[in-house]
């Protein structure tokens, strides 16, 4: 039997400290857990409006407008506005939809963004919970956000909302398998599959982040990385699950009110999360990028990691809007040639190369 | 406080299985099925068995049911109530009689019987960590290498299979186009 008082992934941080100090221990475990909890959802819901501001204003940008503009100073409470407006919003439900899944299926992909977020490691004890098999939860949670997108357009009782949610599941199915690969090749390099063991195995210099640190290689696992989850994400250029022109919306065809603004969410979210999962295998999580100068480093690492990890994490959400706002949709066809005969073969060939290195250990 | 939560997510789990084989609409069916792994992975997790909770979470609910749920997708008249015809109450209660007393048999030899072979056992699975399933899996003396190997092989003709696959198709495509 396990004792009671022990937690599973205790909160190592300033504020589980004051929690263990003031509670006795069932109690405190209880109330860290929960405050670890609501401090997620505070996240995902700022989050929320702060992406879809971001994306309206570089949108605007790149287009040579200036986006919203009217309600607050630049625009900036535009997102409270869109949100009210959501929620008074009627949610109109289909005749002859299903309507246990049609309500359901907007919840899925928010709640996988969710849950992996619990174990993103913002800064040194600034997450969640630490399992050692981190990216296998990654990739079984990111799971529910298809299944979302699947049930949703079975629910819809829509041909366009079906053919969107198949094209968007085979997709995601697809892609998935380059992401774990490439997934595998971080965890080798790094000899550990925790989150938090990933971004330890990068310390140092800017040089030791898995992005420079293998010649050539880990530059080119970057790039497939972010071509395999603007994929997964069903972002342009790879967003033929939605594509307007043709099947109008896509899965969330019949969405509207809170529903729809809940897949938004999940979207947007999501892809802070990609961005997040980007920053700790590649750009070395929350460490500083200390270029090695004697003079510029130590004030490099006055500023906190987890504003690293943020600047970093915005750093590459802005390069998924840049790639949406730039590069036209591709076709069925085209994505599919893309992952089954470019991405898997490169990504597996990686695979072994940088096997090739851990095994010779030219790797650190 | 660990009893309560263990007696809250094994009920969780015993309805969410029973509806997943109940319930006349499949996808309701999968739906409870999804309730129901992750029941068992929370159920894992209670028993510090981490990496079984997480392979159990990436496999099934990733993968197995994204899957399950597209052929179901692909099935005709879905949403008619199709279930099976009814067995007679009386044959069903007497299944569940049997059922009930098999379990309960069991329940009662191991609780009664403090036997050598399940305290044993309850001692082996003491918390494994990832690290020592990598090891013995990989491992050539005492571990399960040749197994392995033969998976994987397995799987890598699978996916090259896929490719060559879905090669065809593209080459049939581009020959249909004038």
């Amino acid at each position: 039997m396990m004792p009671s008082s022990v937690e599973l992934y205790p909160v190592n941080n300033f504020i589980g400290d004051i929690v263990r100090s003031i509670f006795p221990q069932p109690a405190a475990a209880v109330i860290n857990g929960l405050l670890a909890l609501l401090s997620l959802m505070a996240l995902v819901g700022s989050l929320g409006a702060v992406l879809i501001f971001l994306e309206r204003k570089v949108s605007a940008h790149f287009q040579l407008r200036f986006g919203p503009m009217r309600v607050g100073p630049h625009g900036l409470l535009q997102p409270l506005a869109d949100g009210i407006k959501a929620i008074f919003k009627e949610i109109i439900k289909p005749a002859g939809a299903d309507t246990f899944i049609f309500f359901l299926a907007p919840l899925l992909p928010v709640s996988a963004a969710f849950l992996v977020l619990a174990v993103i490691p913002f800064d040194h004890h600034l997450q969640v919970a630490d399992p050692a098999g981190g990216v296998l939860y990654v990739l079984g949670v990111s799971g529910l956000s298809i299944l979302g997108i699947l049930l949703a357009g079975w629910a819809s009782n829509n041909k366009y909302s079906l053919l969107g949610a198949m094209r968007s599941g085979a997709q995601m199915v697809s892609f998935e398998i380059s992401i774990a690969l490439l997934m595998l090749l971080v965890v080798m390099l790094s000899g550990t599959a925790s989150l938090r063991g990933i971004v330890l195995a990068q310390e140092g210099t800017i040089f030791d982040w898995w992005i420079f640190k293998l010649p050539f290689l880990g530059i080119l696992a970057f790039i497939m990385y972010l071509v395999a989850s603007t994929a997964e994400l069903n972002r342009t250029p790879f967003d033929i699950a939605e594509a307007e022109s043709e099947l109008t919306g896509g899965f969330a065809t019949e969405y509207s009110g809170i529903s729809f603004a809940m897949f938004f969410l999940g979207e947007f979210v999501n892809m802070f999360v990609a961005a997040c999962l980007v920053t700790t295998f590649f750009l070395g999580g929350f460490h500083a990028p200390l270029l090695g100068l004697p003079l510029l480093d130590p004030l490099l690492k006055l500023i906190p990691g987890f504003l690293w990890f943020f600047a970093k994490a915005f750093l590459i959400v802005f390069l998924y809007m840049w790639f949406r706002w730039t590069f036209p949709r591709v076709r069925v066809d085209q994505l599919m040639y893309l992952e089954w005969r470019i991405m898997l073969p490169a990504s597996l060939i990686l695979l072994m190369l940088s096997g090739l290195f851990v095994a010779q250990g030219w790797v650190g | 406080m660990n009893d309560f939560l263990f007696y809250v997510i094994a009920s969780a789990v015993a309805l969410l299985s029973l509806l997943a084989v109940t319930l006349p609409n499949l996808l309701h069916g999968a739906i409870a099925l999804v309730g129901s792994f992750f029941a068992t992975a929370a159920i894992y997790i209670m028993l510090q068995m981490e990496f079984l909770a997480l392979a159990q979470i990436a496999l099934y609910v990733g993968g197995i049911v994204v899957f399950m749920l597209i052929i179901i997708l692909l099935t005709n008249d879905l949403g008619v109530d199709n279930s099976l015809s009814r067995v007679s109450a009386g044959r069903q209660a007497g299944k569940g009689v049997i059922i009930a007393g098999l379990i309960a048999a069991l329940c009662i030899f191991f609780t009664s019987n403090p036997s050598k072979l399940l305290h044993d056992a309850t001692r082996q699975a003491a918390p494994v960590s990832i690290d020592e399933i990598g090891i013995r899996l990989l491992s050539t003396s005492n571990g399960f290498i040749v197994p392995f190997e033969v998976i994987s092989l397995l799987l890598l003709a699978a996916l090259i299979g896929a490719v060559v696959l879905s090669r065809r198709e593209n080459k049939t495509e581009e020959k249909e186009k004038p």
